[in-house]
């Protein structure tokens, strides 16, 4: 099991933010989902941006 | 392939600014229901404007707008123009498609620069620092309205001047400023609407829009030309300093998008969200079970907030422009071709919400393109959330009851389209 604590993502060209905790169920992201796991083909919620353009949320 | 055509006859009413202040947009709902059904994707062509195709369906929407390199924003108008009106522009500008060059008329690397410049400035952590600042304003502005009565007019007297006092304070226009602001907003956004636009402009001439776009360019110009002086000599913690000393490509911005750059923050940053402040009560006013709901449970403000701004779409439309020949939805878009994206209709979509008729504060998922959606998606929606959260939260607890004191009156215009009048009778609880 991982322990590692959980991160946050931000998309650069909107501002969401992908909490690793929280995943997204409301599109099947289960929460506790890493970042390294949720599909490559996944789109930004809010503006369609590919997962390329999420950068780690530093505290 | 041949495209297929809409009757004139059944789209030339959505050209028309009057009819989006028919009642509450129900002939825009109307028609734009039956586009979805009959002409999802099909062309208009309208007496006075270039073919357009309308795009209706909320998935063509967002694939359109994802797609920045294909669908500019740059190259025509970005909104609805006669061929006459563009004419007028590119005669008076030497050739541009707009007056303006802010980051809705721009396109990468151009957009992704120039938006870098204040992006920082708005993603949601720098945004919830500015909540004590907000909060302080929404009860100072809640206490003002309240004190003027029944009867009083929720959009004019608060919807239209909260959002704008914070967005305008955060650029660094002083107080004594924000009417002139809002009134050049309004001359801009509503130039058609008999009571919100220049007075004194004949809105039957076709020529009047691009006037007003150079008297509210010129006023804003010369507005702003001192303060990006003054805070290119001296920076002080204002959106206005940042823009002012905003690099490029390692230089200087010019002056034309330095100014049309606070232009756009100075009238798209909280003409919509007073709108959509505005629908929210008006709902509320007419929907006394939702009013209770809401202001009952408050984990239910944030989801109400989401369902106004798609409930209220306040952006229309924009137009882009095909850089290459694309199929969408079966269809052969050519390159050159011109799209008129109804963000009204892409959020009333039956295949993206379920009732989309139904204003429903619980509705999840709400992936509603109210603030767009790609690169251009709303630089201020962060803002514009928090605003209308705090705004909902300081109010409702004080409320009991809520309706309208007379018919609610929809602004004339088929680009930023809102309430302009919502008067209301209330009990204190």
């Amino acid at each position: 099991m991982n322990t590692q604590p959980y991160l946050k993502y931000q998309c650069i060209l909107c501002g969401e933010i992908y909490d690793e905790e929280l995943g997204v169920p409301e599109f099947n992201i289960a929460p506790g989902t890493r970042w390294a796991d949720v599909p490559e083909d996944w789109l930004c919620m809010a503006c369609g941006a590919p997962k390329s353009e999420y950068v780690l949320l530093e505290d | 392939m041949t495209a297929p055509r809409i009757p004139t006859e059944l789209i030339a009413p959505a050209f028309n600014p009057a009819t989006f202040g028919i009642g509450k947009r129900e002939v825009i709902d109307q028609l734009f229901t039956r586009l979805r059904k009959d002409y999802p994707l099909a062309v208009a062509e309208v007496p006075g404007y270039d073919p357009h195709w309308i795009v209706t369906k909320y998935d063509d929407i967002r694939e359109i707008t994802r797609q920045d390199a294909i669908f500019h924003s740059a190259d025509r108008s970005k909104t609805l123009a006669s061929q006459l009106a563009e004419q007028l522009m590119r005669n008076y500008t030497g050739g541009l498609p707009t007056i303006f060059k802010t980051l809705v008329h721009m396109d990468d690397p151009e957009h992704a620069e120039h938006r870098a410049v204040t992006q920082p400035h708005f993603y949601p952590q720098a945004i919830a620092k500015l909540e004590p600042q907000i909060r302080e304003t929404a009860r100072r502005y809640i206490d003002e309205f309240l004190a003027k009565g029944q009867g009083a007019d929720f959009a004019t007297e608060l919807a239209f001047r909260y959002p704008a006092e914070i967005v305008l304070s955060l650029i660094g226009v002083p107080k004594q400023d924000h009417q002139k602001m809002l009134d050049l907003t309004h001359w801009l956004f509503t130039y058609a609407d008999p009571d919100l636009c220049r007075p004194g402009a004949n809105i039957t001439d076709p020529q009047e829009i691009i006037k007003t776009w150079d008297i509210v360019y010129n006023e804003f110009k010369s507005y702003y030309e001192s303060m990006i002086h003054a805070r290119q000599q001296c920076p002080v913690n204002d959106l206005t300093s940042v823009i002012a000393n905003g690099k490029i490509g390692g230089c200087p911005m010019n002056e034309r998008n330095m100014i049309s750059y606070l232009v756009i923050a100075s009238t798209a940053g909280h003409d919509t969200t007073s709108a959509t402040t505005a629908m929210g009560m008006w709902t509320l006013a007419e929907n006394p079970d939702i009013f209770r709901k809401v202001r009952d449970q408050p984990s239910l403000i944030p989801g109400f907030v989401e369902e106004t701004i798609r409930w209220t779409s306040p952006v229309q439309q924009f137009v882009r422009s095909a850089t290459e020949d694309y199929v969408l939805r079966g269809q052969q878009i050519r390159k050159g071709d011109l799209l008129y994206l109804s963000y009204v209709s892409g959020n009333r979509d039956e295949d993206a919400f379920p009732e989309p008729f139904r204003f429903d504060p619980e509705r999840s998922p709400n992936r509603h393109i109210g603030f767009g959606y790609g690169p251009h998606i709303c630089l201020g929606q962060h803002l514009a959330r928090l605003e209308m959260k705090i705004l909902w939260e300081e109010l409702l607890p004080r409320l009991a009851s809520v309706e309208m004191a007379a018919p609610g009156k929809f602004a004339e215009s088929e680009f930023v389209c809102g309430p302009k009048s919502v008067p209301i009778n209330y009990t204190l609880a």
